[in-house]
């Protein structure tokens, strides 16, 4: 039902599409002058506030873990204030109740420009875009914009963020019935989170405590600072630590809670 | 519009729980005379919206305010959501945003 995209990319507005283990079609809008080329992409519905919280992985690349998924689009809800139109794009300030987040819409040809203008301040709209950051700032890259039209999807788009986020951390706890007598390789095949290509668990552990802020701290990180920052189950965590700990990348300092990074960043 | 605060989902039952914080919920107008809006909320309890922007009675509105009493919303937004809303999804979605789910929204 999610993978399909024969309503011509609506399916990525109103509801599907969005789980991260089907692959889906970016928008190809019917009768559009434009074409646009199809990559495989995972669209995840989400509140500004999951965006704020997401753990960001990487300054270079702007790839953001949310629940154990990073996702190549995410879809916003929410009303347009400030906005701002220039030559080369449009930008205003979304604000979906949970906070608000800067939005930028390029906009290189006609069809893009008759988008916007149907775009006023005060206006519910729906979005699909880029989550990006620049200087620890986020925002989001628009790809499409959208009025609401029916108010019900307002409550759809909030019930499907709770729907999407139940569904990606079911995925990324799910927990084989013989860890044990399982090795690491296997162990972590089994997980299927639908991740991207840097989202092995054990890399994103081992990245958060060579943050310059986390090599910083004297006694390193407690378990729990980590578990609220990926989102991911404390048991998986703890496994990321006692392997890091086992090849020598962290080390206990205080107490069995408190890990720090061997290395100097 | 103050955006920098969140806007908590409510219904009547729960804008008690917020006196005096930024809540947002959906009406029924049964009533609408200079400024002040008498409506039904998704779980059936009479609120007073004051300030509200005039929604034909009969029409569902949408208040974005503060709760200065516990039926009463001091108005900052109101959107007209015409006369076609489901009143039990979006009572339901009050819940969830003040239980299990109220991280993704505060």
């Amino acid at each position: 039902m999610y993978a399909s995209h024969q309503d011509g990319g609506a399916s990525h507005f109103y509801g599907g599409g969005f789980m991260p283990s089907q692959a889906t079609q970016t928008p190809d809008q019917a009768g559009s002058s434009k074409t646009r080329s199809s990559t495989t992409s995972t669209t995840v519905p989400l509140t500004i506030k999951q965006i704020t919280e997401a753990y960001h992985l990487n300054d270079e690349r702007a790839d953001f873990l949310i629940d154990g998924v990073e996702p190549s689009l995410v879809r916003l809800l929410g009303r347009v204030l400030n906005k701002a139109e220039r030559v080369t794009d449009v930008s205003f300030l979304l604000d979906d109740g949970t906070g608000s987040i800067e939005v930028t819409r390029w906009v290189s040809d006609s069809f893009d420009t008759d988008e916007m203008t149907k775009i006023e301040n005060g206006m519910y709209i729906v979005l699909i875009g880029k989550l990006k950051a620049f200087q620890g700032k986020r925002h989001i890259g628009a790809h499409a914009v959208r009025p609401v039209q029916d108010f019900n999807q307002i409550t759809l788009h909030f019930m499907e963020c709770i729907h999407a986020h139940l569904d990606n951390s079911r995925k990324a706890t799910a927990v084989p019935a013989t860890t044990s007598a399982m090795n690491d390789m296997r162990a972590y095949q089994t997980l299927n989170v639908g991740t991207g290509a840097s989202g092995d668990i054990r890399d994103v552990v081992l990245s958060v405590f060579q943050e310059p802020a986390s090599l910083a701290r004297e006694n390193g990180l407690h378990v729990n600072e980590i578990i609220r920052r990926l989102g991911l189950q404390e048991q998986k965590i703890r496994e990321a630590i006692e392997y890091h700990v086992e090849v020598g990348n962290i080390y206990s300092t205080i107490d069995d809670d408190h890990y720090k990074s061997a290395c100097n960043g | 519009m103050d955006t920098s605060t969140p806007a908590v989902f409510v219904n009547g039952e729960l804008l008690k729980l917020h006196m005096c914080q930024r809540v947002r919920t959906v009406v029924q107008v049964m009533q609408n005379e200079g400024g002040t809006v008498l409506g039904q909320s998704t779980d059936n309890q009479q609120l007073t919206v004051k300030g509200a922007t005039s929604v034909p009675v009969t029409h569902f509105m949408e208040v974005i305010g503060v709760a200065d009493g516990p039926q009463s919303i001091r108005a900052e937004i109101c959107t007209d959501f015409g006369s076609n809303f489901d009143t039990s999804s979006f009572n339901g979605l009050c819940k969830l945003a003040n239980g299990e789910f109220k991280n993704f929204y505060m």
